[in-house]
């Protein structure tokens, strides 16, 4: 089987998994308890004498496979009927209405710009950690078995394993808190009516964003470095190696054009996948610093128990993660030609 | 026959396992580290003197430590007043008293009088520290016999202190009913009015306005002509709670948190082992259903495991603890039910290889049926990538169920270590770092002991890792 055929076989895995998320997350939702409880609730509520009114809120909900809005009469709708209203929808981005604001689930996402926020924490949070980690991964390869390798290797280990919210907490705590250096939190100063002059409302919102990008970034860099480390050892040993450097080319040469370019494919592959695993893990660090994006959206949605948001941003994480597993077997298949194809 | 070569087996290990914590220093800490959480989650109630909830202190206030290491001139700590004692007024006359001590807070008064007059029953304190308490509270308790509702007496408490005045009444009450209970919290919330200052003062501060000597009075006043009663005083104690507490001070509720910090390790172990003992249960069963059956079923599970593995773990333990209900056992089930895939994987390729062996076609050559294969010859094999992955996945479930308290989804009954720092970011004080530190340290160390046992254990059980001597 060729490229061709490899890449096919992914993209059918790909839409089994999300057909998987779907049902899943229909299903799980269809575990809550409370219907009944939510319509005895209403017929016993004596301030409701329009009785009827329970008709229109299972509408509204889309409970209803047929609705007369003149009578408030429903139909109800069989769980398969309510699965394929449901799936279309899932691929249709059309999430339904937030209990919180009565909005659209898509609009809310985009016009609050809570989007926005959550791709430029995880951009900047991805682009130092990967930087910092690959950069980092190569020189410590390079020093193998000294103090400054095993000082590294011990430092990403402790900041990968340590909790991101009380990471978060203890650098609010001690940036904010008692040295005033950064705001505890929130994206922009709510003071903010008309944005200021450019360079003061970039420096701002940096000051606004430090922190947050900080603890992702320290918690993401950790894996890029050790697993740069590990590839870069397994390519620092080839033959190759040793032929450059008996050429006389210069250690930085031996060591991005020689062995990074020979090491990278897991590191690039890896690249891909934690794009994906962000999502999720923006989830504390935004609730932690008041980072008002799609992971506090899920965190305000918990206390509001507003399962419309909740359902939409399981999907959309794992959407993430799906793609993003997508793309690094693609890139794996399309970068390394030595790949098997089963 | 088998049980008696099986017990020398497990002492060679147990004896490796010894060894091996002798000569890794990285094994034998981890163990240390363990032993202690160990030792400190079941002896919570012994090392501390109040339950994570009770208050036992003013609300936010830093560990007693701080005021030597700080050099704070100003501090205060919990104290209280003793040496309870009753003694007549000399203003009455015919008056005799006989008085009985029942415990520090009891004492028995019998009373002899003529012509009425009064008995102080009273508790006294040094106060050392030269900094206010924040709050205080204290309960008077008594039981009159002998008064009646034309003959009642009547009971007065104050704090007093020399030469600077009263402060009173805290409690004033007719005791009419003979038998009767007379019960009263003394707070020093919502007592400022009663004592004629602007409500919101604080009233520790303008009674203890420093060092000295002051007494907490129950005062007695008896009706005139000719009285013989008894007054029980079943409690009488008054607590200053200072400005610092206990060894990692006290959150905003006055609840200690070191002992929030013991409960809580014990939540943490029971949290992690159990969910974790989960996850390596269904892992184990699927892994070994998919290595050894093989074919469609090992094809469907390994399918299905991918899936599991793909799918993003917090978010869906979010949905999951928020649909089901968010108490303890069931964010226990939750992380179990989430956290077998990787072990299964693991367990299903060692099957695979072991299947091959020559001593499985062996068992099979001479009649062994499925089970007892599995039982007998192939699950003695993966015991060891049991106990390593026991270990290595128990901070994973710790830190899952941290996370998910963290964001609101935990058990409210239950103060873990993700409860507390839930409840220390929510505290309207900004963060206090006595309350922030200790259980992020705790999730830390208690993720590092499991760490290192299991790759110690790891070494132990597979041979390719195990160092050459």
């Amino acid at each position: 089987m060729g490229l061709r055929g490899y890449l096919f076989r992914r993209a059918i895995n790909t839409i089994i998994l999300i057909l998987f998320v779907i049902i899943l997350n229909f299903s799980i939702f269809q575990l809550l308890p409370g219907t009944q409880g939510v319509i005895s609730n209403l017929l016993q509520n004596p301030r409701i004498t329009d009785k009827s009114i329970i008709g229109k809120y299972q509408n509204q909900f889309g409970l209803c496979s047929h609705f007369n809005p003149a009578t408030n009469a429903c139909t109800l709708a069989t769980p398969w009927e309510r699965f394929q209203t449901y799936f279309v929808n899932m691929l249709t981005f059309n999430f339904g209405v937030s209990y919180q604001s009565g909005h659209p689930i898509f609009q809310d996402m985009i016009q609050t710009g809570r989007l926005y926020n959550t791709l430029i924490l995880l951009g900047v949070s991805t682009v130092f950690s990967l930087l910092i980690g690959i950069f980092l991964g190569v020189f410590v390869a390079s020093k193998r078995g000294t103090l400054f390798d095993t000082g590294w290797v011990t430092t990403s280990l402790v900041t990968y394993s340590l909790p991101t919210f009380w990471m978060g907490l203890l650098f609010i705590l001690i940036f904010a808190q008692n040295l005033h250096w950064f705001p505890p939190g929130g994206v922009i100063p709510f003071t903010w009516q008309t944005p200021p002059p450019l360079l003061v409302y970039l420096a701002v919102r940096a000051q606004y964003l430090f922190l947050p990008a900080l603890v992702l970034t320290l918690y993401f860099y950790g894996g890029h470095l050790l697993l740069t480390r590990a590839t870069m050892l397994e390519s620092l040993s080839e033959d190759y190696i040793t032929t450059a450097r008996a050429k006389g080319l210069s250690e930085r040469k031996v060591l991005f054009k020689h062995a990074l370019k020979n090491a990278s494919l897991p590191i690039v592959t890896n690249a891909a996948l934690a794009f994906g695993g962000l999502l999720g893990g923006a989830i504390i660090t935004e609730t932690v610093f008041n980072w008002d994006g799609l992971g506090h959206w899920i965190f305000s949605a918990i206390g509001y128990k507003d399962f419309p948001v909740m359902q939409a941003m399981f999907y959309i994480i794992a959407l993430c993660v799906i793609a993003a597993n997508f793309v690094a077997d693609i890139l794996l298949g399309v970068l390394d030609p030595r790949i098997k194809y089963e | 026959m088998s049980d008696k070569s099986r017990v020398p087996f497990i002492l060679v290990r147990l004896k490796n396992f010894l060894r091996l914590l002798t000569k890794s220093r990285l094994a034998f800490s981890g163990m240390l580290l363990l032993i202690i959480f160990i030792v400190g989650a079941a002896a919570a109630p012994i090392l501390t003197t109040s339950y994570p909830t009770e208050k036992v202190a003013a609300g936010l206030v830093p560990p007693a430590w701080t005021a030597y290491v700080f050099g704070a001139t100003r501090y205060s700590q919990n104290i209280q007043f003793g040496g309870l004692a009753a003694s007549t007024n000399t203003t009455g006359t015919g008056l005799s008293l006989q008085s009985t001590l029942a415990g520090p807070d009891a004492i028995d008064v019998h009373v002899n009088s003529t012509s009425g007059g009064t008995i102080l029953i009273a508790k006294t304190l040094n106060y050392p520290y030269s900094a206010s308490p924040l709050e205080f509270e204290g309960t008077v308790s008594i039981i009159p016999t002998g008064v009646s509702a034309t003959r009642p007496a009547n009971a007065i408490v104050f704090m007093e202190r020399k030469d600077l005045g009263q402060y009173g009444p805290l409690w004033n009450s007719s005791l009419v009913t003979s038998g009767q209970q007379y019960h009263q919290e003394l707070q020093s919330f919502g007592l400022e009015q009663r004592l004629g200052f602007v409500a919101g003062t604080n009233l520790g501060q303008v009674i203890f306005s420093g060092k000295g000597t002051y007494s907490l009075v129950l005062m007695l006043t008896l009706p005139q002509g000719p009285f013989q009663a008894e007054f029980v005083v079943t409690k009488l104690t008054m607590s200053l709670f200072g400005n610092s507490f206990g060894l990692l001070g006290s959150d905003a509720q006055g609840a200690d948190i070191f002992s929030q910090l013991l409960y809580g390790a014990r939540l943490s172990l029971m949290v992690g082992l159990v969910a974790t003992g989960i996850g390596i249960g269904l892992g184990l069963v699927i892994g070994l259903m998919a290595g050894f059956l093989g074919k469609a079923v090992d094809e469907i599970l390994m399918r299905f495991t991918d899936m599991m593995l793909v799918i993003p773990s917090l978010p869906l333990l979010i949905v999951l603890a928020t649909v089901l209900g968010s108490s303890l056992l069931n964010i226990i089930i939750i992380l179990g039910f989430l956290g077998w895939m990787g072990f299964a994987r693991l367990v299903r390729s060692q099957v695979l290889s072991l299947r091959e062996r020559p001593f499985i076609e062996a068992a099979k050559a001479s009649g062994a049926g499925t089970g007892y294969i599995l039982s007998r010859h192939i699950f003695p094999n993966i015991v060891g990538l049991t106990y390593v992955n026991l270990a290595l996945s128990v901070p994973a479930a710790i830190v899952g169920e941290a996370a998910l308290s963290f964001l609101g989804l935990g058990d409210n009954s239950a103060i873990t270590w993700g409860k507390m720092l839930e409840l220390a970011n929510e505290s309207h004080g900004g963060l206090a770092w006595w309350w922030v530190v200790p259980p992020g340290v705790g999730i830390a160390l208690l993720s590092l002991a499991f760490i290192l046992v299991g790759y110690s254990l790891d070494e132990l059980f597979n041979p390719r890792l195990r160092r050459r001597r």
